[in-house]
């Protein structure tokens, strides 16, 4: 079996600088009292190297980035990188803070030779601006050790990897530290060295865990790998290094998750209708902004169009720190049929037509569109009923001419009649309904032409009362 | 003479005003065959702005766009209500054989909105007809509008307040609306693309009421007993 190991040195630095449009000096702090644990290039070029106090580094540039290095945010970072590599490898394990081990002997033959696929995660990771060591191994520890070591080779070759595992130096080789120490004082300094010597003997003298973790390296000893299996929904955090004022500035960061959640969709061959996003703020909760279209839909610049008119509306209470992106929705895709060779047909009318409701959901509110519907009720008010326009679906169960003679407008709050009027055209009708439900009417309904020429629906109740109730536009 | 002018008639070669009603500008029939004559591509205008204003509700103004709003929704176009006065009753629409799947009701709360829906629907391909009643509406909003009708090949009708009739407006079409008799609305052109305004014409409807029922009158006219159960 042949592995390979990705390892990355600078995730969180790079992780943050994602969502920046233009490079910043960054460093990553730790400890008590904070000193630098790792400096990006630009920061590098001014001198800020790991080690230095937070005091120095500010003092060599002013305008650098602190970020805290926190473990947990490093893991959930290294999933994400889980998320895209697992579209391109098999069986991966993750080894946290900042490794990831692939299979690479099964997939050869899929990217063309083991060149193929060092190739394709070499552009992949350069398309996402990250850094990462790859190395190659016969076992999963040996992989690891030469990635970390930066010695890693695009080769399956048995007796050159051999090679520069034997060259790595004993303190590398993630042994316990105590019996790293004896084997310095041994003399032994490189593994090629401690390779040689007798296991019966190591055992003896550095313990058995010491000798089943080399014989691990070197492949006598089995090494079993817990593998990672990629989350079921879609889940993408951003973390800015500078709080963001405007919310056109959560444009940039927001459309490269929507850029990343686009080939998601794509590679899983699924369109979703909901996105949850959320922004965090320092002290307040986080807001909530969902996204809804009408259609299921994959493209990240639909996505942006939406979510460009909800920013342009909101007001954001404090700075944002980070947001998050999720889909938990994912809507199999259907290919649409019926299509001429002009592209003219009702699926493309269609298309526009739900981008439309879309837009103007997002902008307007979900309650501010409505579609229409007959119920089958002898009540004015029951007759017409709303629908938001997801649910809406085709209510013609009955057909036109069951329909009785009604009003084109129907008043939402029955008017009082001031004028008798002018002529009486038809009635009545009388509609008493609604015993059941408690919401009983029992009126006489007329069509009468009023003075001023228009044609109204008029009903009188049962206190005697005349209302207006509708217009025949 | 006369015969000289027979000849050029006859052989098309002289343009008459007459039959301007056979210009190619497109346009939706709009199912009043009186109507139609007097309207320049005989019907409603596409990718132009239409007003009408009615005197009062109820007199019959939306029976005139029925035909169309029946043609276009069984082509699967949608058809817009932007912030109507009253409920568009869903019976009497589906009664006059409309199809409601591809009718949609927007309620907008602000003059922005209400503008920024109106370009919106306008620019969609998926659009058939847009039917507003804005609030209040400046000069440039109209303008604004009418470049919007034209960049889309729908149909769009705005419904304003009789009283801006004496203003003018960039509209291509402009209709006052009156009531008349049961069977008739009277529909003054005041402005069309093409030709002189028309007064008066009197277009056929479809009567709410067929037949005047005769014994209505008595049953109503007598006061009602007052024992109920």
């Amino acid at each position: 079996m042949l592995w390979l190991y990705l390892h990355f040195p600078y995730l969180l630095l790079e992780h943050f600088s994602q969502s920046d449009p233009e490079p910043r000096p960054m460093a990553l702090i730790s400890g008590k009292p904070a000193k630098v644990l790792q400096a990006n290039p630009l920061a590098a070029a001014k001198g800020v190297a790991p080690g230095q106090s937070v005091q120095t580094a500010t003092a060599l540039m002013p305008d650098l980035q602190l970020i805290p290095a926190d473990l947990t945010e490093q893991q959930r970072i290294l999933r994400q990188q889980a998320v895209w590599l697992y579209r391109h490898v098999a069986r991966i394990t993750l080894y946290a803070p900042d490794g990831i081990l692939t299979e690479a002997g099964s997939l050869c033959r899929l990217h063309g030779g083991l060149e193929g696929l060092w190739k394709t995660l070499e552009s992949e990771l350069d398309r996402r601006n990250l850094t990462a060591w790859l190395a190659c191994g016969h076992t999963p520890k040996a992989a690891r050790l030469l990635a970390r070591t930066r010695q890693g080779q695009c080769t399956d070759d048995r007796q050159v990897l051999k090679q520069s595992l034997r060259s790595i130096p004993v303190e590398h080789a993630e042994l316990d530290p105590k019996a790293t120490e004896r084997l310095q004082r041994m003399g032994l300094q490189s593994l090629g060295r401690i390779f040689q010597l007798p296991d019966r003997e190591l055992a003896r003298r550095l313990g058995p865990e010491t000798c089943l973790g080399l014989q691990k390296l070197v492949g006598t000893a089995a090494d079993p790998q817990k593998e990672w299996s990629p989350p079921a929904h879609f889940h993408r955090r951003l973390d800015f290094a500078e709080d963001v004022e405007h919310t056109s500035g959560l444009l940039f960061p927001l459309q490269r998750a929507l850029q990343e959640l686009e080939e998601e969709l794509r590679w899983r061959q699924h369109s979703t209708d909901t996105l949850e996003i959320q922004l965090h703020h320092r002290v307040e909760s986080a807001t909530d902004l969902p996204l809804r279209s009408t259609a299921p839909e994959h493209r990240a610049s639909a996505f942006l169009a939406l979510l460009r008119l909800k920013l342009e509306r909101l007001e954001l209470i404090s700075p944002v720190i980070g947001a998050t992106l999720q889909v938990e929705r994912f809507i199999s895709r259907h290919t649409p049929a019926g299509d001429d060779l002009f592209g003219e047909s009702d699926s493309g009318r269609d298309e526009a037509w739900q981008h439309l409701l879309s837009r103007l959901q997002t902008r307007l509110g979900d309650g501010a569109l409505r579609a229409l519907s007959v119920q089958d009720d002898h009540r004015p008010e029951q007759a017409c009923q709303y629908q938001s326009i997801d649910t809406a679906k085709t209510g013609a169960a009955m057909t036109r001419h069951a329909l009785p003679r009604r009003p084109l407008w129907f008043l939402k709050a029955p008017q009082p009649l001031v004028h008798m009027p002018l002529e009486w055209l038809a009635g009545p009708e009388r509609i008493s309904a609604g015993w059941w439900d408690g919401e009983r009417i029992q009126r006489d309904y007329y069509i009468a032409r009023l003075h001023s020429g228009q044609t109204g629906w008029l009903f009188r109740d049962v206190t005697g009362g005349w209302f207006i109730h509708g217009w025949f536009g | 003479m006369s015969n000289i002018i027979d000849t050029l008639i006859n052989d098309a070669r002289v343009w008459q005003a007459r039959q301007q009603k056979q210009t190619s500008a497109p346009a939706e029939s709009t199912g009043f065959a009186l109507l139609d004559e007097h309207l320049p591509g005989q019907g409603w205008p596409r990718g132009a702005l239409i007003e009408c204003m009615p005197e009062a509700l109820g007199i019959g103004e939306l029976q005139l766009l029925l035909p169309a709003i029946k043609r276009l929704t069984g082509t699967r176009q949608a058809v817009f209500w932007i912030d109507p006065p009253h409920i568009p009753y869903a019976p009497a629409l589906a009664r006059a054989g409309v199809d409601l799947n591809r009718i949609i009701q927007v309620s907008t709360q602000s003059r922005q909105d209400h503008l920024w829906t109106l370009e919106n629907c306008l620019r969609s391909s998926a659009t058939g007809l847009v039917i507003a009643w804005p609030d209040q509406m400046k000069r440039s909003d109209i303008r604004r509008i009418q470049l919007a009708a034209e960049s889309g090949d729908s149909l769009c009708i705005l419904f304003r307040d009789a009283r801006h009739a004496d203003n003018s407006s960039p509209a291509a079409l402009r209709l006052k609306l009156a009531a008349s008799d049961p069977q008739h609305i009277q529909t003054d052109i005041l402005k069309r693309r093409g030709g002189w305004p028309v007064q008066a014409l009197k277009i056929p409807i479809t009567p709410v009421v067929t037949i005047p029922d005769t014994t209505t009158a008595q049953v109503i006219q007598g006061p009602w007993p007052e024992q109920r159960h």
